[in-house]
């Protein structure tokens, strides 16, 4: 019975000795010791930093099986950013382990929604036993976790949703993990209904935060606002350091116009945990936009200090922080801010957004001259670079240039997105209202109507050209259209699905391939989470290795369904 | 954290202090568990340093166990919850853990401890958290014991019901009540009842475990398989 014996057995199947190890800690008696205790596990490559920028430099220089590092690191960068910017500069490979090592059980800990998780954590004191329990544990789930995450990197989110499914069968333990990756990869794959089964499915078995905050976010994404708020809120008294549900909240208010509400949300999550530099950011453009000017500033100032050291720091917050100043009647230092965004940051559209924040800080503290010829140079750089920026930037941007009394390149700007989402009404009622504002509503209801004419007619003589079979004109059309709309979803989708067309009925082609891909992986970047992408990369991960004569002949099946849409044709 | 109203600051530099204070702690008792791993034929030899060196290991634990206590009583003040992080684990591997923790001290004590639990046993609840309450209850068992603990995990009527027993006097009158009035909701009078910590923390673990509409409990008991204390906690 006295089974404690075998506590210490070697690992079922991996070899700890061989590994190559990083031990990050400022306290020099830590580092000797857990050093001692990887010695104790035969360990012969051990390398130690006794900072984050140390650890920076070695994680740059050398690849690490198994990284322990501290969450607390003194001065500079803290575990979690240490770990943060490993990940981001892909110094770690999916099969490498992150143990953090922290003094006590920590908030940051059940943060829920953090992007960059470690594996595993330790609490101090660490014993052999206990590194040795959880390196094999993460080591196992790796294993388990290893082909689904292969298949997530290459986007092809449907077959990793099937490999969980696969694997949770035979992993009783993992089951829920398993089943968590399967409901996100569903939603990345633009399922939410199947991913609100999984979550369900969760939940009948136990109550977790997480499953109930996807069933929320689910139903905002249906337009259930009121519902997914009730969701978050009760997530929350359940919970109170369940971060993601604030942040979620928050949204979910957002889109039901409570703005104030939604602030306050966001600085009750601040308060929680305040670390976060995407948090800081997020609060401080809510109170820009309710005019709650002190909590903006205190937001932005916050998300620049915590942000010194960390690979998340951005633009915004000086950005946002130069509006603040704007407001607060002090050009002078929203100026410098700018300065410092444009030294310190880089970026294809940040002298761009530099200068509509500085054309908007004239303009609100009533310098109309300036704003007026911040404007005309806004006008100059669009006229300079044919690349727009993502379009609530170029939206923000055609507000200002019309308050300036700039009308050219703001109308521009207004039919560039109307070409690019000529099917999306939400999007062109603001753009109309942006025109009504600037005394153009019926100009403005002309051109938004030809722009998206033009859209349609481009993607409908493609559609034209697939239809009668001439496949390899409709494929160079769609290479035309998509130089024309760069950011246009149903001419990029319609153009990815007839190269798949091609490549299914005259076979496999390398350039073909790899241009096809190239579409739907940018598809993937500007929209990110949309079904069509998801059943793409699924077609054409089976026809990636030449695939036999067979598997085509069944793919041709496939194209009925998942055919470029016909639809625009009935469209004007 | 910073939702501490009146001084934020103080709580910060309490918590790094405490932070401090626990990576002396942790090199300390590693530094021992060497010594007494290392030493030649302990424990039959009769070095009178080998029982001190474990009793230092004994008292090192004590100070860390107190040490996270104080930093999440501290940190929780008049809120209902820690940090709380249920995942699916496996009782052998929870085994495993508690035994390699204790084992160089359990030893250095020439107590025998035995572990009894179902090998394919899952249950969902927050390992670490959970961790650190029987560490706590093993540690108060060695102190107690004359040379053994007995732990055992085993489902039971929809609870995991989880005990440590010792072969020692049992628990004193004191803490039977104090343990008793926990489950019945008293506060637990700090000033007067110092040994009520540790439980009143295991307490606010345990209940933080619920699932539907039951949540988990501490118990504490004289008598069992070995004849002396028992430390019960039960999760749902």
């Amino acid at each position: 019975m006295d089974q404690v014996h075998n506590a210490n057995d070697p690992t079922p199947g991996i070899d700890w000795a061989e590994k190559r190890y990083l031990i990050v800690d400022d306290f020099v008696g830590i580092r000797q010791l857990l050093r001692e205790a990887l010695r104790n596990l035969g360990a012969k490559h051990i390398d130690q930093a006794a900072s984050g920028g140390e650890a920076m430099t070695l994680l740059a220089r050398t690849h690490y099986d198994v990284v322990l590092c501290d969450f607390n690191l003194g001065e500079g960068k803290n575990g979690q950013q240490v770990l943060e910017e490993a990940r981001i500069r892909n110094l770690m490979t999916p099969s490498s382990v992150w143990l953090t090592v922290s003094a006590e059980k920590s908030v940051e800990s059940v943060m829920g929604a953090a992007e960059h998780q470690p594996e595993a954590y330790l609490i101090k004191p660490i014993t052999e036993g206990v590194l040795l329990t959880r390196l094999n544990r993460v080591w196992l789930k790796k294993q388990i976790f290893r082909q689904i995450d292969e298949a997530y990197i290459d986007k092809d989110y449907l077959r990793a949703a099937r490999l969980c499914d696969e694997q949770a069968s035979d992993n009783k333990v993992h089951e829920i993990d398993l089943l968590r990756m399967k409901a996100n990869l569903l939603l990345k794959a633009g399922e939410p209904e199947k991913a609100r089964v999984v979550f369900e499915q969760v939940l009948e078995q136990r109550d977790y935060n997480w499953a109930r905050t996807g069933l929320g976010k689910i139903r905002m994404a249906n337009g259930e606002h009121e519902a997914a708020r009730q969701m978050f809120h009760s997530v929350i008294a359940e919970n109170r350091y369940f971060i993601d549900a604030y942040d979620q909240l928050a949204k979910s208010l957002e889109l039901m116009g409570k703005s104030q509400e939604a602030c306050d949300v966001l600085e009750k999550a601040a308060k929680l945990s305040p670390n976060s530099v995407p948090r800081q950011r997020n609060l401080g453009q809510a109170a820009l936009k309710v005019g709650n000017i002190p909590l903006a500033e205190k937001a932005f100032r916050k998300c620049i200090a915590i942000g010194e050291y960390s690979i998340m720091k951005t633009a915004d917050a000086y950005f946002g922080l130069a509006r603040v100043c704007g407001q607060k009647n002090d050009p002078k230092e929203a100026l410098q801010l700018l300065a410092i965004a444009q030294r310190d940051f880089a970026g294809d559209t940040l002298q761009l957004r530099a200068k509509i924040t500085e054309g908007l800080v004239y303009h609100e503290s009533g310098d109309y001259r300036r704003a007026r010829k911040a404007g005309d140079e806004l006008e100059t750089m669009l006229g300079a670079d044919p690349v727009r920026p993502d379009i609530p930037t170029c939206m923000e941007m055609a507000t200002l240039l019309f308050a300036v009394g700039v009308k050219d390149a703001p109308v521009d700007l207004l039919c560039y997105v109307t070409r690019n989402n000529h099917d999306n009404q939400v999007l062109l009622d603001e753009v109309q209202k942006i025109f009504d504002k600037a005394r153009m509503g019926e100009e403005g209801m002309l051109l938004i109507t030809a722009a998206r004419k033009e859209a349609a007619d481009m993607m409908n003589k493609g559609v034209l050209l697939w239809k009668t079979g001439k496949l390899g004109e409709a494929v160079a059309w769609m290479r035309e259209a998509r130089r024309a709309l760069p950011n246009n979803l149903r001419i990029l989708f319609n153009s990815a699905q007839i190269l798949i067309s091609h490549l299914q009925e005259h076979g496999y082609d390398d350039a073909l391939m790899a241009e096809a891909n190239d579409v739907l992986m940018y598809v993937d970047r500007i929209a990110p989470g949309q079904q069509r992408f998801a059943q793409m990369i699924e077609q054409l991960a089976l026809l990636a290795p030449a695939p036999p004569p067979t598997s085509v002949e069944e793919e041709q099946a496939g194209p009925d369904a998942a055919a470029p849409a016909p639809a625009p044709a009935q469209e004007n | 954290m910073e939702d501490h109203g009146g001084s934020p600051e103080l709580f910060l530099f309490l918590a790094s202090t405490v932070h401090d204070m626990k990576n002396s702690i942790s090199v300390l008792s590693g530094t021992l568990e060497n010594l007494l791993a290392s030493a030649p034929g302990a424990p039959a030899v009769a070095d009178t340093s080998y029982p001190q060196m474990a009793h230092m290991l004994y008292q090192t634990r004590r100070l860390n166990d107190k040490l996270i206590q104080l930093l999440a009583l501290y940190k929780e003040v008049g809120k209902p919850s820690y940090p709380y992080d249920p995942n699916a684990v496996r009782i052998e591997e929870l085994v495993q853990q508690l035994a390699a923790q204790q084992r160089i001290l359990l030893n250095s004590k020439s107590i025998r401890f035995d572990a009894e639990y179902a090998p394919d046993l899952i249950w969902t609840f927050d390992e670490d958290l959970v961790i650190g309450v029987l560490l706590h209850a093993i540690n108060n068992a060695i102190r107690y014991t004359t040379d053994r603990i007995r732990l055992s995990i085993a489902e039971q009527d929809g609870w995991l019901e989880l005990r440590v027993e010792d072969n020692g006097i049992g628990f004193p009158p004191a803490m039977l009540q104090a343990g008793a009035a926990l489950n019945g909701g008293a506060p637990v009078d700090f000033a007067s009842n110092s040994t009520g910590l540790g439980l009143y923390f295991s307490s606010e673990v345990a209940k933080m475990h619920r699932h539907r509409g039951r949540a988990g409990s501490v118990h504490l008991e004289n008598g069992g398989r070995l004849g002396g204390g028992v430390f019960i906690l039960r999760l749902p």
